[in-house]
């Protein structure tokens, strides 16, 4: 499968002055493969925002290399290709909507990348029709759910038609329905449309529906591969400060006492049949 | 006599507009100290809109707030007392950090209430001390420690003061597991060292199911259900109805019960599923234990 996005041996630290540089990452590689949905979990300070802005060119690396389709993120001829091509979406809504109604909003990143009005309506009108907020086009952003705000603020993003999203917490704000709105838009945008997605979260719920997550630990990637396989060392999630989604924390600690369980158990119908073939063997 | 007693509750945005939008209907409850409350609700529930009129930051259109039995708007004037009695953590509160040092941010509260100097001192050290707040990080600037530590810092604040009703909304939001877990026992820790009740707002059934002692759901500005984790957790059809899921753990139980198995009701967290499960697994498979 095809990279979309390849990071090299990159290095990355804030500086506050000369003296004073504090290391995010060092020697750090990770590839993104196009059409695939990849969560990136890690505790506060682990260095995956830091890692999400460097995937776009909002941050540059220090050393190493961002490849977006081949083409360096850092280099100024391709810097706006970089953004328009990885989408980025944050963790609070009211940050991130300037207009004050919802199509005016969307039809800004295609605005500003020059296109004739007529395909700017195209592209709004399928952005919004994509997140399920086309009703809503001529209301006021601020009146809408924090759900919908997010979906307002994704569908910004898929107007440019971007390659990739990159969606840092982008649930941390929202309450339980908001929650699955925005994950079933994302979920959609990726199977339906191939947008290739990075979610960055502390769900380990919403990590368990990706096809590949990624743990960081102090800048360092601790664990890489599909959800059952990674939830499956429950010792170093652990470690990495994170928790397990509740079905495989279970069949963790009940291994631990002794019992006989399969392994990769993620869900809650994969607890309860792993969990009523045990009992009706005693 | 309860700490705090709702009485007939309502509250309408805008009156007499055509905006005007009932916010909290015709709401009852009271709470006592020594309490763990855990409130639940969607957005737009009237959650925020009711634990801002306990300490009086919103009056009620009709009906009344009463602390320890008396009307707290009996004297709007001698409203501030009630603000000390009655403490609030809003959501993000480390946006309201504005103090030089973290020290001056905790000690705000303690200084406005005319406390004595050494007096607002030793809150400031117990109150940061209670939250994991080092000397050092202290005498910091609070644009200088991370997230978290600000958020703690921004709590210490309102622990400071004393009240006798602690009130958090959200307080978890946007925080890591480790980051929660902290903020979580640092709230219980509150309640042990000074008997106080505590209500926390939050969207996560898991969290509550661990920490509280009675659950609070409001549902389109009415109480939809008041009573023990045990009485509102045993109803998963009744929330999943308003958009409220049971923690998985619960489901899981749910889904052995379909499957004709005699495991027990009440399982709310993964350590009680874990303690109900060992025995029944393990009493005839000698051989694994």
């Amino acid at each position: 499968m095809e990279n979309i996005i390849e990071v090299k041996n990159i290095s990355f630290a804030y500086c506050e002055d000369e003296q004073n540089k504090t290391s995010i990452l060092q020697d750090f590689s990770l590839n993104i493969e196009k059409g695939s949905f990849t969560a990136i979990l890690g505790h506060n300070g682990s260095g995956k925002s830091t890692l999400a802005k460097l995937l776009n060119g909002l941050n540059k690396p220090d050393s190493g290399q961002v490849l977006i389709e081949g083409a360096d993120s850092a280099d100024p001829a391709h810097e706006l290709e970089a953004r328009r091509k990885v989408g980025m979406v944050f963790q609070n809504p009211d940050n991130q909507l300037v207009a004050t109604i919802v199509e005016e909003d969307v039809a800004f990143g295609p605005e500003n990348l020059g296109f004739p009005p007529a395909e700017i309506r195209r592209r709004v009108d399928e952005a919004l029709k994509a997140v399920r907020m086309y009703e809503y086009r001529t209301h006021a952003p601020h009146k809408l759910s924090g759900g919908q705000k997010q979906r307002i603020a994704i569908a910004g993003i898929i107007a440019m038609e971007p390659a990739c999203i990159v969606l840092d917490e982008p649930t941390a704000m929202l309450d339980p329905r908001g929650r699955a709105e925005v994950m079933e838009t994302v979920r959609r945008l990726n199977r339906e449309k191939g947008v290739t997605i990075v979610l960055i979260t502390h769900y380990m719920d919403e990590a368990a529906a990706a096809d590949r997550v990624v743990v960081m630990d102090t800048g360092k990637i601790v664990l890489d591969g599909p959800p059952k396989e990674v939830f499956s060392q429950a010792e170093t999630v652990k470690r990495a400060g994170l928790d397990l989604p509740q079905p495989t924390e279970l069949a963790y600690e009940l291994k631990k006492a002794g019992i006989d369980l399969p392994d990769g158990i993620i869900s809650t119908e994969e607890c309860v049949a792993a969990l009523t073939g045990a009992l009706r063997e005693e | 006599m309860s700490l705090v007693t709702v009485k007939d509750l309502s509250y309408v945005y805008s009156p007499g507009t055509p905006y005007a939008k009932t916010a909290i209907h015709d709401v009852n409850l009271s709470f006592d100290k020594g309490e763990i409350i855990g409130v639940i609700g969607h957005t737009g529930s009237g959650k925020s809109t009711l634990i801002q009129h306990l300490n009086g930051l919103i009056r009620p259109t009709s009906g009344q707030v009463l602390l320890d039995g008396r009307d707290i708007w009996a004297e709007p004037k001698k409203i501030r007392q009630v603000r000390f009695r009655v403490g609030l953590v809003f959501q993000y509160p480390e946006y309201q950090l504005f103090a030089e040092t973290a020290y001056k941010d905790i000690a705000f509260g303690p200084v406005n209430m005319g406390l004595p100097e050494d007096e607002v001192d030793r809150r400031v050290r117990r109150t940061a001390q209670m939250v994991g707040v080092t000397d050092e990080m202290l005498e910091k600037s609070p644009f200088d420690l991370s997230g978290g530590e600000k958020r703690r810092v921004a709590i210490a604040g309102v622990m400071a003061m004393e009240p006798e009703a602690l009130i958090l909304d959200e307080p978890t939001a946007g925080l890591d597991p480790a980051g929660r877990d902290m903020i979580l026992s640092r709230v219980r820790e509150y309640r042990e060292q000074t008997g106080a009740a505590v209500l926390i707002v939050s969207h996560s059934m898991e969290d509550m199911a661990r920490i509280a002692e009675k659950i609070l759901v409001m549902n389109e500005g009415r109480v939809f259900r008041f009573g023990s984790v045990e009485e509102v957790y045993s109803q998963p059809e009744e929330l999943a109805a308003i958009g409220l899921n049971v923690p998985q753990v619960t489901r899981i139980f749910m889904g052995l019960r379909q499957n004709g198995l005699p495991v027990p009701g009440g399982v709310y967290t993964v350590e009680r599923a874990k303690e109900v499960l060992l025995p029944l697994l393990s009493k005839g498979g000698g051989a694994h234990a």
